[in-house]
């Protein structure tokens, strides 16, 4: 009897062991995984910052980086100097740059981010705010064989669902080229890409206004005297002088630049418009469709039947008919045809 | 080789760089060129005269089937009457066929076969198993599918479904399918297997996906006997004789509306859960209306949908016979494995308010819903003992007369709460082997698949666990 005991104690013991101490599979060993992994994102993250910080022509210190990792300083300075040892990173004074090994290794990491990005937004129906924090997820878990695929079967596009390039397969990405802020036209939206230092007093002007690279802009209005510009939800007044400092890059194509907000679920049943474009939003396969229907700017189409619950509605298009929903004629811009 | 090699590199270089320049939606913009292209050549070479009258027609139809008076009115009644006509049409050749199947060529293979001294087992196994379950599949379904079909096929030809799809879409649209899958469905009404090939008409991979999965909930051709049956037994009941006929066709329609309202519930919750992330994108073109091509609706409907699905049930509904009859017929020590799991599974089933001879069935009928009625009359003969019904053990039969089929249920222990299950059971169980077997035919995924055999039969215990314990607080 007791003897029996020992021995199921024995065994149990023995199995408990095994789990916790097993190669490869043992907790042990996925424990440790696990922290390798931490480890990894939180390498490859700051080199993302810091490219990002290059990128944006800002400079990078242990704080904004700490800030981006939300970890102690103490834990980011030994992120960096483990940067360091591996020969990513260059420390002159307090300021943190990216060796050139460093850059493409970033730009690996933001390559897979957007191609993942690219891919939900194309292939899946995921919705738009999540498809950042899935590719956080993704960009440290996929080989190189694995992204070349992905890109491979996206037909290795140039960017991303939010307008941003996404670097080559040799890793190369095209240089930012930043434009006078007066350049703007009124309308346009631009991100900040640069703010001059000098002379100080305008410098220190700008900064007190709470503009800083990478903020997002839109122009409403330009004269001799004024520029008038949202940010963030605020509107500001720069004087033409304030704003020779200013550098911005300006967002989406022009072509995507639609002047006509005018859509196709607007028109009512019996009149004829001309398509002038197809929103951004319809992607993949949907956008694919819409344009084999022959939807494309310049076709003619015309409303034709409403359901009888009222959508989707059916359009004659090149001699058929088909049916689009609401929420798809709502992103086909339009002319009408009496104010061609 | 090298100076070859480095060239090849700096023209892939050069066209990336190129790239950049031509932006992302190049695609566009080609796909725009070719239209435009095409309309001058087609503005050059073709030439239309007189299509105007053609084209008011359409309108004239398109009217009145989506108008917001007439169009559901129009749609009820043509979708009715095909039903309507295809149970009824379906009646006397069903009869002629089960008589010479079932009636005439059943007895003839039994007395061939003792004539050459045939041992009973193997005569069982052969001829009351694997063929009576092949002539009953063939019986049951072949009829109403031969006029279902081809009814439905030539209202798809005429140009009518898609309106049908154009005007339903609205609710689908708000569960996060397809229009299209008001047609599946219908479909589904009349075979669940070519409901689930039918759902190949919607092209987004994953409102095709829900319409496949919920595809089970349409009450097909196969459970509609069931269905009347028991609602004529245990629902007509419940009200004067002179309402029963009423009560029991409104248990039976209440019943499909319920399939309907649980294929648009879980439509919804499929789309919220497992295939949100799954591609989607819609389109739905609505072709001219035109007149049907009744011999070519005939042939295509009867070869490609009738006699495809018979085949496949043919092709399950023999072995399933064979195990019908071993089932009931394989004793251990004097009692037969049919009874063994029955006593089994008995407290589980009374517990969810149906019984272990229906749990049986539905495990061994899987083949075609048509033989869940004679299984379970079968097995509640071999349970209870009952004697002068049936022609012996592991024969499947029907009765004639709907009184002793009612004194037989009664004497295997059945309640109105039995009844009521039951019909919920019918409705709410995984798809029929065919089905199944086309459901991973048509996504050649195991997981939905799997998907779609499981969660029906999980609501459908779940339904019927809920319902019994209401029943037992309220009786």
């Amino acid at each position: 009897m007791n003897d029996n005991l020992i021995v199921v104690i024995l065994l149990l013991a023995i199995s408990i062991l095994a789990f916790i101490f097993y190669p490869e599979k043992g907790l042990l060993n996925k424990w440790r995984r696990i922290k390798a992994n931490n480890e990894k994102i939180l390498l490859e993250d700051a080199l993302k910052h810091l490219f990002e910080c290059e990128y944006n022509s800002t400079d990078c210190t242990l704080i904004s980086i700490s800030g981006f990792l939300s970890t102690s300083q103490g834990h980011s300075s030994k992120i960096i100097v483990k940067l360091e040892e591996m020969g990513l990173v260059k420390r002159i004074g307090t300021k943190i740059h990216l060796t050139p090994e460093g850059k493409s290794y970033a730009l690996k990491i933001i390559r897979i981010h957007r191609l993942w990005e690219k891919h939900l937004a194309d292939n899946t129906s995921i919705r738009e705010e999540e498809w950042h924090i899935l590719a956080e997820l993704e960009e440290h878990k996929l080989t190189d064989d694995e992204v070349n695929r992905l890109a491979a079967k996206l037909g290795n596009p140039l960017k991303d669902p939010h307008g941003d390039p996404i670097p080559t397969e040799n890793v190369e990405i095209p240089e930012q080229k930043g434009i006078e802020l007066t350049d703007l036209k009124e309308g346009d939206i631009a991100k900040i890409y640069h703010i001059e230092d000098q002379p100080l007093e305008v410098f220190s002007k700008l900064t007190s206004l709470g503009l800083s690279p990478g903020m997002i802009i839109r122009l409403i209005e330009k004269n001799t005297t004024n520029i008038r510009i949202e940010c963030e939800g605020e509107e500001l007044n720069i004087s033409p002088i304030l704003s020779f400092n200013i550098q911005v890059v300006p967002i989406g194509d022009s072509e995507e630049l639609i002047e006509s907000r005018d859509t196709l679920s607007n028109i009512p049943v019996g009149e004829e418009a001309v398509i002038v474009g197809l929103s951004k939003s319809l992607r993949g396969q949907q956008r694919r469709r819409l344009l084999d229907f022959g939807i494309v700017p310049g076709t003619v189409i015309k409303a034709r039947l409403k359901s009888l619950s009222g959508d989707p509605t059916a359009y004659e298009v090149r001699g058929t008919t088909v049916a689009l929903r609401k929420n798809q004629s709502d992103k086909i811009f339009i002319k009408r045809k009496n104010l061609l | 080789m090298k100076i070859e090699t480095i060239h090849d590199n700096s023209i892939i270089a050069t066209a990336n760089k190129l790239r950049w320049e031509v932006g992302d939606y190049f695609h566009d913009s080609l796909i725009e060129s070719i239209y435009k292209e095409a309309e001058v050549i087609s503005n050059k070479v073709v030439t239309t005269e007189g299509k105007k009258s053609q084209f008011d027609f359409d309108k004239f139809i398109d009217q009145i089937v989506t108008n917001k008076w007439t169009g559901f009115p129009i749609m009820f009644l043509l979708l009715a009457s095909v039903f309507w006509i295809t149970i009824i049409g379906a009646n006397y050749p069903s009869g002629l066929i089960a008589s010479v199947l079932v009636d005439t060529i059943h007895p003839f293979l039994k007395n061939l076969a003792s004539s050459i001294n045939i041992p009973w087992y193997i005569n069982g196994v052969l001829i009351d198993g694997g063929y009576l379950a092949m002539a009953w599949v063939v019986s049951v379904m072949l009829p109403p599918m031969a006029i279902f079909f081809p009814m439905f096929t030539l209202l798809e030809d005429f140009g009518y479904l898609p309106r049908v799809a154009f005007n339903m879409d609205n609710i689908y649209r708000r569960v996060g399918a397809h229009g299209k899958q008001a047609l599946t469905m219908t479909m589904g009404f009349g075979c669940n297997a070519a409901g689930v090939i039918a759902a190949r008409i919607i092209d987004s991979p994953r409102e095709r996906l829900i319409a496949i999965i919920t595809n089970n909930f349409s009450l097909c051709n196969g459970r509609w006997p069931t269905q009347i049956l028991i609602a004529t037994i245990f629902i007509g009941n419940l009200v004067p004789p002179i309402y029963g006929g009423i009560a029991s066709a409104a248990a039976v329609v209440s019943v499909a509306l319920l399939g309907i309202f649980f294929s648009l519930v879980v439509s919804w919750s499929l789309s919220k859960t497992v295939l949100k992330g799954e591609a989607s994108a819609f389109s739905l073109e609505l072709p001219p209306y035109r007149p049907p091509r009744i011999l070519q609706t005939l042939y295509t409907s009867l070869i490609d949908r009738t006699l495809f699905v018979l085949w496949r049930a043919i092709v399950f509904a023999i072995p399933a016979g064979i195990v019908i009859w071993l089932v009931a017929n394989v004793n251990i020590q004097g009692i037969s494995l049919a009874e063994y799991f029955i006593r089994f599974v008995d407290p589980f089933a009374l517990f969810i308010g149906l019984n272990g001879v229906i749990i049986l069935a539905y495990v061994i009928a899987i083949p075609a819903n048509e033989i869940v009625i004679p299984t379970v009359l079968m097995l509640t003969v071999l349970v209870t003992g009952v004697t002068g019904v049936g022609s012996g053990s592991g024969v499947m039969f029907e009765l004639n007369n709907i009184d002793d089929v009612s004194m037989l249920l009664k004497a295997g222990g059945w309640t109105t709460l039995t009844g009521i299950n039951l019909m919920l059971f019918s409705l709410l169980h995984n798809p029929c082997s065919t089905t199944i077997f086309t459901i991973y035919k048509e996504t050649k995924s195991w997981k939905w698949t799997l998907l779609a055999t499981l969660l029906p039969i999980m609501m459908g215990i779940t339904i019927c666990l809920l319902v019994a314990q209401l029943w037992r607080i309220f009786t």
